[in-house]
């Protein structure tokens, strides 16, 4: 029951509810539990045992630690990985504004069957 | 689209709170966790409550979205002149520049600083931008 | 000032694209003057990469595993050349168009910007970065006149697109559990000792990677965003989302596959056959879609999932033979594709149907664009003198020469039912009306005087394209050969 595991099953989660609800915005919960699934496999994986936080205290030089850190490139990556999350939700939100003033549903069945 | 008049008094009063954390979130995303992206989110997120608590078109003469869009193309236009700057005195592009400082003071880091900042208003405006963007639509539906 | 040309390739059309939205009146100018500056900045690479040599740039002066690097080789300089040269013609012919405002031509310049950001870098996050930023223009250009199906297309293509490219960041979360770096290079060098310990999750980034990008070509089961999302574009954006935007993902599968994974992890794996049975099965599927057609634009989206799937197939080949096919059909098919696209758009808008039957009497209208059209769809089918004949013709060889002739009586079939609906488009072309409609004639009259200079020359420089291509043959060749080399150091299939 590690964390990559838990991460792989919240992944797949997202991915039915992508792939199998009618509602648009079910759809777009389903993809924002995706990219949190992924933002929590990179963190689950820069995990040191005992490590800490990668965050240097006042007064040391910048020498080589000897205490263990957690890796922080994974989670600069994720900052970038949440914006981008972010811009295309949004992006996805606006769009789905402007499909239900149009055809007033939300029924991905329904509006394929528009023409 | 307002609220009762505790969630206003409220939010009058901790909104200059609120904008302050931003802002140290973007100073000292060197030091300790933050950073520009993280910083800008707060200050939208002030913004939008402001928004939520006392209606939009109140909000919208403090913080007009004219403003919010000129804030956000400068500050990409900074940050490609930060860029820029970095090619010019010598290093490589969005190289460092500045002095290093002392690690563990605010003015360390070189050119995270200015970056942080141009970002974190960046983020700021783009976020508010969004959610007027979004909200403007309720009378069209 | 000249070691920093890389960066300023992929800076000058974003700059320019924050420029244009300041302005009303100068956005074209800065729109065409940057990509002007980043072919001529291309352009004066091309010794040094030409003679197979890697330029290497390090971004904010960290080297290394530390920080981004962007590397142009041969790969990335055929690839870009293609991005830049069809983004410029896109440019030129959106120009007449006085509906697009300045956000049209912020989004077309971010967009081009991170195709080089794509092509160039080597740091494997930042490819996720600039592809996702890439997919969200395109997004914003397909719905950019907000029409309901726009929006439908847009929103179709958002959702897949979305969940391709978390499958590829899922890809490369393993690789980085796995080697600990980021550079393309540095995780190549690393991963010959950890696959040989932990097979199956070198094997599962694999296919993770594969997957999404998979959905972003358009192959066969997951090709379902590729005909709203390309007939329903506006049409400068739909040739360049056939031109060259699919042809990013191929090339972000090429890098992956070539240099991350090397070519004998690919051959050891058996996926090179599954990318083969992928390719025709895309092809056969196409082919018989655009058959059934009666929208234009339509029929030329399933004829790009045709012409991708001769692609994949002469990339799961995967000989010399193969790998020169496969891509010198990536730059005719680019070519060709926005000639036809181009067409189109000037055909429905001075028709005003985008049926097929809505054209009668086009060709009598308008000779040279009809002559256009024809010799692009010539290219298409794969008819000599023109550039398509010679790379499918290089599959064809690559085929039998690796003992699998099967695919070459399959090629011939596609470009037989290929033939049959290019065909059926060029007869209505050709035909007469039946009856002379007024309303039509005066309205055509109008629309030929109107701003047709800069919708018709690209497709005359893109027609002389095909046909120069096609004489000679070797002329493309040599422009694939660098990007074909370095493939081959890499590999020892």
């Amino acid at each position: 029951m590690n964390p990559v595991n838990i991460s792989l099953l919240v992944f797949m989660i997202g991915l039915y509810g992508v792939m199998s609800k009618n509602n648009l915005i079910k759809k777009i919960m389903g993809l924002t539990i995706m990219n949190g699934s992924i933002v929590l496999f990179f963190i689950s994986i820069g995990y040191r045992k005992g490590g800490l936080a990668p965050i240097l205290e006042k007064g040391t030089t910048g020498g080589i630690p000897t205490t263990i850190f957690v890796d922080p490139l994974p989670q600069a990556l994720m900052l970038t990985a949440i914006v981008i999350g972010i811009s295309v939700t949004a992006l996805a939100l606006a769009m789905i504004v402007k499909i239900y003033s149009k055809y007033k549903t939300l029924d991905i069945q329904q509006l394929s069957k528009e023409r | 689209m307002g609220s009762s008049k505790i969630i206003r008094t409220i939010v009058q009063k901790l909104f200059p709170f609120i904008m302050l954390f931003g802002f140290y979130l973007i100073s000292h995303g060197h030091l300790s966790p933050g950073g520009g992206f993280q910083g800008g989110v707060v200050l939208g997120t002030a913004i939008i409550l402001l928004a939520l608590s006392h209606g939009i078109e109140q909000t919208e003469k403090k913080f007009k979205s004219r403003w919010l869009n000129m804030l956000e193309k400068l500050g990409i236009l900074t940050l490609i002149f930060l860029g820029f700057l970095g090619i010019f005195f010598g290093w490589s592009f969005l190289g460092n520049f500045l002095p290093l400082g002392k690690p563990g003071e605010i003015a360390s880091g070189g050119l995270m600083l200015p970056f942080s900042i141009a970002i974190g208003i960046k983020v700021a405006a783009g976020v508010s931008a969004i959610f007027y963007a979004l909200i403007k639509y309720r009378g069209e539906i | 000032m000249s070691i920093h040309i890389p960066i300023l390739i992929i800076i000058s059309p974003l700059l320019a694209a924050f420029l244009v939205l300041l302005t009303r009146k100068y956005k074209i100018v800065l729109a065409t003057g940057s990509i002007i500056i980043s072919i001529v900045f291309t352009l004066t690479l091309s010794s040094r990469v030409l003679s197979s040599d890697k330029i290497t740039y390090h971004l904010g002066g960290w080297r290394g595993p530390l920080g981004i690097s962007l590397v142009i080789d041969g790969l990335s300089f055929f690839f870009s050349l293609i991005a830049l040269g069809l983004g410029l013609l896109v440019i030129i012919y959106s120009i007449p168009e006085k509906r697009y405002g300045r956000t049209y031509y912020f989004l077309l310049l971010v967009s081009l910007s991170s195709m080089i950001g794509v092509i160039y870098t080597a740091d494997i996050f930042n490819m996720y970065v600039f592809y996702e930023l890439l997919s969200l223009t395109m997004y914003l250009l397909i719905a950019y006149p907000k029409t309901g199906v726009t929006l439908r297309a847009s929103f179709n293509y958002l959702i897949m697109g979305g969940v391709g490219l978390s499958f590829f960041l899922l890809g490369v979360g393993f690789l980085y559990a796995m080697t600990g770096t980021l550079d393309i290079f540095h995780i190549a060098e690393k991963l010959p000792a950890v696959f040989n310990s932990s097979t199956r999750m070198v094997l599962m980034s694999f296919v993770l990677i594969a997957t999404g990008m998979g959905i972003k070509i358009a192959v066969f089961p997951l090709h379902g965003w590729l005909p709203d999302a390309h007939s329903m574009a506006p049409s400068p954006v739909s040739a360049l989302l056939s031109g060259v935007t699919v042809k990013i993902g191929i090339y972000c599968l090429i890098r992956v596959v070539y240099t991350v994974f090397s070519a004998e992890m690919f051959f050891l794996i058996n996926s090179h056959n599954i990318l083969m049975v992928l390719g025709v099965v895309s092809l056969l599927f196409g082919a018989s879609m655009a058959l059934a057609q009666k929208d234009l634009k339509r029929l030329l989206a399933y004829s790009t999932i045709n012409q991708l799937g001769i692609v994949l197939i002469g990339l799961g080949i995967g000989t010399e033979l193969g790998l020169t096919g496969a891509l010198f059909h990536i730059l005719n098919h680019a070519i060709m594709k926005s000639t036809l696209f181009f067409c189109a758009g000037i055909m429905i808008a001075e028709t005003g149907t985008r049926e097929v039957q809505g054209l009668n009497g086009f060709g009598r209208q308008q000779p040279v664009i009809t002559f256009a059209f024809i010799i692009a769809s010539l290219g298409m089918i794969g008819i000599p003198p023109i550039n398509g004949f010679t790379s499918k013709w290089l599959i064809c060889l690559a085929a039998v020469e690796a003992g699998y002739v099967v695919l070459v009586a399959i090629i011939l079939m596609a470009s037989a039912i290929a033939a049959a609906y290019y065909f059926r488009v060029i007869q209505v072309l050709l035909s007469v009306p039946l009856k002379q409609d007024p309303m039509s004639g005066h309205e055509g009259e109008q629309m030929i005087h109107r701003g047709n200079l800069f919708r018709s020359w690209p497709i005359y420089i893109l027609a002389a394209g095909c046909l120069l291509l096609g004489l000679l043959p070797t002329l493309g060749i040599s422009l694939v050969k660098p990007a074909v080399s370095f493939l081959l150091s890499h590999a020892a299939p």
